[in-house]
């Protein structure tokens, strides 16, 4: 019984028509103008050179972890640089419409922007930097790292972790059609409700943001199934539990909560589907429903999702900063069970995100105390990382300056937190842009652990090491833009300024809004120095780079080559202690290889994981625009192909001892970016 | 991902199905339901009794389920099996518990007064 | 130099540094845990679901329509209960048969199964088309838009664990008890089992409670 829609609907189309492209929005022009300048610049060079059949056969079809996490890092910059540049339109329409004499510009009152636009622009922008930047590169760099820190040869479901990386895709590809085809939610990441029901959200907007979701946080859910069974089951021997490196750790502990916590999202988003598709009665105003269920069940994962976001960089600073500072962690124990009680409390806060519903004072006070528990897992970690640096040899290369930013991001949107974790501060700043920074400084400590982590693992990977001068740079110029930007919202937050405004009403708050926009231009500055520093690096290619780069590493993926060969390691190492590098070195044994190699089997390529994702953009498209035969279509085609898979045999093939004593010897043949010979697959006979 | 050339049915997992665990399992299962049946179409327990007693029965259940159906237990290949269990045991409580419990404390704050003889019992109550 | 122990401090030449001879990875109880950690996932799905339920179930959400009193049958619910279990228990006797080595048994036994769930999948379908015909379906009103949803939830994961057992009554014909069928096999095992004990608490939680 789908509900009955006003306006054109056809059964081929449905809902889409030319009228759906807004080639009338100066300021979507651009954009789509800036993305067609920037794909033809990718597929120009990639067609002059030929090299579709090396994407292909490669990239598209492959199931090898690193190049996985590195597509999932890809996807996740590009999106990352959209919710950049979302957060820059907002910031330029704050400091544009400030007060009643504000200019205006375009087809707007105050400012440049007209509100329907601006809310799907912070809609976006909140999306897209939790779900589809920070999520998948934080997913990317767990793929690429943990199989290598556990001395596996791939995850334990190659074919799955494929899967999961082409769905991710496709939701952030949902995001990027709405641009162009359509709208984007406007009623916030969150999904402010009721706004987000059929009523009061006729268009596709909301639609485009459930689907995007949903599709993606399936890709999310499968991936922390194949984690989990990765860390489980494919530890080299002699890898016990209390010698795995803290980053797996925190993986484990953040696929924990990605298992559990993304079913509760998914059943917050479909039962919104169900009511803006078949009519039912969730979240509606009247007939029963109720509102703030919605924001129950959002939040249930909402907050969950927090800790999913930072415990792997609580993880990447454990590994860096012993690094650079040349001691073992301190306090390896209790940043173990740290992690794993941030990641348990964070199941018993959720309604923090929501005191002023009006629940009673007993349930408020669970989760406030609950909530400032969080404090306490959370200041052992700090106090670990703080005595692992006391009296250490220290050195500030660019991954260590990222940590130590880190660190006091974690101080200040920490004690904020701790603020905002009474009901009666909360009472008072609630929906302030004090809130906004908060949050803020804790998803930018991410953003510098994620950027500290692509500097340090970066060599390992490609075989070339970032350029030191401007990623320093690069650190300087996102630091100075951080203060900037959110010192001066912690103040506009006391002096009252509201979360989501396209029109701020107090003059008294320009001046605090221009330090906002100059912190908004070093951001600017620092995202040119980024893609400068990527120039800088490929320039400087064929500088040749050790296993170990940095010297002092101590985990056991810096035992294998640089860079990685696709088979990981050619004999599996045996592990003796918590640093496994550490300790080789320090006898003296860390470049001794294996006597002898034997053959390795290894999986074969598919296509499939790339077509389930073609199918399900074509389902969620579908659903989109209510055009029902695509999506059944669609689904159809998703269920066949996995039936048919299971029909088929997949053996693999095997590298035979000559083949990998040959590309032990000239490392560079077996990296993940050059091409590989063709092998045949094995015959089933061979199997069993 | 290793190709060797075991026959799988001589896994444990495969090795674990015995006819009498099932049976046991399924007479169990379907026992505590026909009990908790009868107990509904008595009538005659107060409501927060009654809630308790047919929670029990479905936890008993849940549990002969778990030991003989799933097979759950310390073995090696069951172990983490039972680990992520009882890890996700306590979300379940969470997630429906303090929804609940929240949503009940704000009924009476939030909506008007409503004639509570004509309604049935909330979980709570 | 300090004589090598098992727990030295730093590597000496005698250390074991490499293991060529790693043994084969367990793929089987790999693939059976990965399955088992979906199911935990789903679990909370339906954690989300009771969650909803629970909540909407008030009579400020039955919106002047029918509350859970007037729409559950218990007995009714029995006879699912029944169907349900009867199916996960012949599934289970499949599985006895694989170890057994018999294809014959596996397909008898998963095709039973097949048709209880077909019954049971009858019985849902022909209760809902009741309640629809009085006025009482899933938007009518918040309470029902959860009843609905949450048993029909139940009732899609039937549905495709009656197309798996499908797919693998071929498959078995076709090629017997390679490790991948073998794999398959258990983890629709533990499939339908979950399926049962999801249909307890919606039995208990839903029906009785309902019918109080």
């Amino acid at each position: 019984m789908p509900v009955h829609l006003q306006g054109p609907w056809s059964p081929l189309l449905g809902r889409l028509s030319l009228h759906a492209i807004p080639y009338n929005n100066s300021i979507i022009l651009f954009a789509f103008a800036l993305a067609a300048v920037a794909a033809v610049a990718v597929i120009a060079p990639v067609l002059y050179f030929k090299k579709i059949p090396y994407l292909w056969r490669e990239w598209i079809t492959t199931v090898d972890h690193k190049k996985i996490g590195v597509m999932y890092i890809i996807v996740g910059l590009v999106m990352m640089f959209r919710g950049f540049f979302d957060g820059l339109m907002i910031r330029t329409q704050q400091v544009l419409a400030d007060g009643p004499h504000s200019p205006h510009f375009l087809d707007a009152l105050h400012g440049y922007i007209p509100p329907y636009h601006f809310d799907q622009i912070y809609s976006s922008h909140g999306t897209i930097m939790i779900l589809f930047a920070v999520t998948p590169i934080l997913t990317g760099l767990t793929n690429v790292i943990v199989p290598l820190q556990v001395g596996a040869r791939d995850m334990a479901f190659p074919y799955l972790n494929a899967v999961s990386l082409w769905l991710t895709t496709v939701g952030a590809a949902l995001v990027m059609v709405s641009l162009f085809v359509g709208d984007f939610s406007a009623a916030g990441w969150v999904g402010l409700i009721p706004l987000t029901e059929l009523p009061f959200s006729p268009g596709v907007g909301v639609d485009y943001w459930i689907w995007a979701i949903q599709i993606s946080s399936i890709g999310t859910t499968l991936n922390a199934v194949n984690m989990i069974a990765t860390i489980v089951t494919m530890r080299a021997p002699g890898m016990t539990w209390l010698r795995l490196p803290i980053f797996t750790w925190t993986t484990l502990s953040t696929n924990i909560i990605g298992l559990t916590a993304f079913p509760v999202l998914g059943v917050a988003l479909a039962l919104l589907s169900a009511d803006r598709y078949i009519g039912t009665h969730f979240f509606t105003a009247g007939q029963g429903g109720n509102l703030m269920l919605y924001t129950n069940l959002f939040w249930i994962w909402g907050h969950p999702e927090v800790y999913f976001l930072v415990l792997p960089a609580f993880g990447i600073f454990s590994e860096i900063i012993p690094t650079f500072s040349e001691r073992p962690l301190f306090g390896y124990v209790t940043m173990v069970a740290a992690t794993f009680a941030i990641g348990g409390i964070s199941w018993l806060v959720w309604l923090h995100h929501f005191f002023t519903m009006g629940a009673g004072p007993a349930v408020n006070t669970f989760f406030s105390v609950a909530t400032m528990f969080v404090g306490v897992p959370t200041g052992v970690k700090v106090f670990n990382w703080v005595f692992t640096i006391y009296r250490g040899r220290l050195r500030f290369d660019t991954p260590m300056l990222w940590c130590v930013g880190g660190l006091f991001l974690l101080l200040i949107g920490g004690l904020t937190g701790m603020m905002l974790a009474m009901p009666a501060i909360d009472y008072t700043v609630h929906n302030s842009v004090f809130v906004v920074a908060h949050f803020h400084c804790m998803v930018l400590l991410v953003a510098y652990a994620i950027f500290g982590a692509v500097t340090f693992w970066f060599p390992k990977v490609f075989g070339l090491q970032l350029d030191e001068r401007s990623g320093k740079l690069f650190f300087w110029t996102f630091s100075i833009g951080t203060i900037l930007v959110f010192v001066a919202m912690f103040g506009l937050g006391f002096m009252g300024e509201t979360r989501r405004l396209d029109y701020l009403y107090d003059p008294q708050w320009l001046p605090l809004l221009i330090i906002q926009e100059i912190g908004i231009g070093f951001y600017s500055l620092s995202v040119l120095i980024f893609c400068w520093m990527l120039y800088v690096t490929l320039r400087h290619r064929h500088a040749h780079v050790e296993a170990d780069p940095w010297g002092t590493s101590r985990t056991l993926e810096w035992l294998t080559h640089t860079p990685v060969p696709f088979y990981n390691f050619a004999v599996t190492p045996q592990v003796n202690a918590r640093d496994e590098l550490d300790w080789r070195r320090r006898g003296g044994m860390d470049r001794k290889l294996p006597d002898g190699y034997a053959p390795v089997h290894m999986p074969s390529n598919t296509m499939v994981p790339a077509l389930i994702g073609l199918f399900a953009f074509g389902f969620g498209f579908g659903m989109i625009w209510r055009i029902w035969w695509m999506a059944g279509f669609s689904i159809v085609a998703v269920i066949v192909l996995v039936i048919a898979r299971s029909f088929q045999k997949t053996p693999g093939y095997i590298l035979s001892t000559d083949e990998i004593t040959a590309m032990e010897r000239r490392v560079e043949g077996s990296s993940i970016v050059a091409e590989q010979p063709s092998r045949p697959p094995l015959v089933e006979a061979e199997v069993h | 991902m290793a190709a060797h050339s075991r026959d799988p049915l001589t896994h444990p997992e495969v090795r674990q199905a015995t006819t009498g665990g099932y049976a046991a399992g399924y007479g169990v299962s379907v026992i505590l339901m026909l009990g908790a049946l009868l107990i509904t179409q008595q009538h005659v327990l107060a409501y927060p009794t009654f809630l308790w007693l047919i929670s029990s029965l479905v936890v008993l259940s849940l549990f002969s389920q778990a030991a003989l159906f799933f097979g759950l237990g310390l073995s090696p290949v069951q172990a983490w099996k039972s680990v992520s269990l009882i890890l996700a045991l306590p979300l379940f409580v969470f997630t429906i518990g303090l929804s609940v419990w929240m949503f009940n404390s704000l009924y009476p704050r939030t909506m008007p007064a409503m004639n509570m003889n004509t309604s049935q019992p909330t979980l709570l109550q | 130099m300090a004589i090598p122990t098992h727990e030295t401090s730093h590597a000496t030449p005698d250390s074991v540094l490499w293991q060529p001879e790693v043994e084969a990875h367990d793929d089987l109880a790999a693939r059976t845990l990965g399955f088992w950690l979906y199911m935990m996932s789903d679990a909370l799905l339906f954690a989300g679901l009771f969650a909803a339920y629970g909540v909407l179930d008030h009579a400020y959400n039955t919106a002047g329509g029918p509350g859970a009193r007037q729409i559950v049958h218990p007995l009714d619910g029995f006879w699912q209960t029944l169907a349900v279990m009867t199916s996960v228990f012949a599934f289970s006797l499949a599985t006895v048969a694989m170890k057994m080595r018999s294809r014959p048994g596996v397909i008898l036994y998963t095709s039973i199964a097949l048709v209880l769930g077909l019954v049971f999948i009858g019985l849902e379908i022909a209760d809902f088309r009741a309640l629809i015909a009085q006025g009482a379906g899933p938007d009518r009103s918040g309470f029902l838009s959860a009843f609905f949803v949450l048993i029909a939830t139940h009732g899609l994961h039937m549905v495709f664990g009656i197309l798996w057992m499908l797919v693998m009554i071929v498959q078995v014909a076709r090629s017997g008890f390679t490790e991948h069928i073998v794999a398959r096999l258990l983890n629709l095992r533990l499939f339908w089992q979950f399926q049962a004990s999801v249909w307890v608490c919606v039995y208990a939680f839903v029906y009785l409670r309902g019918a109080f």
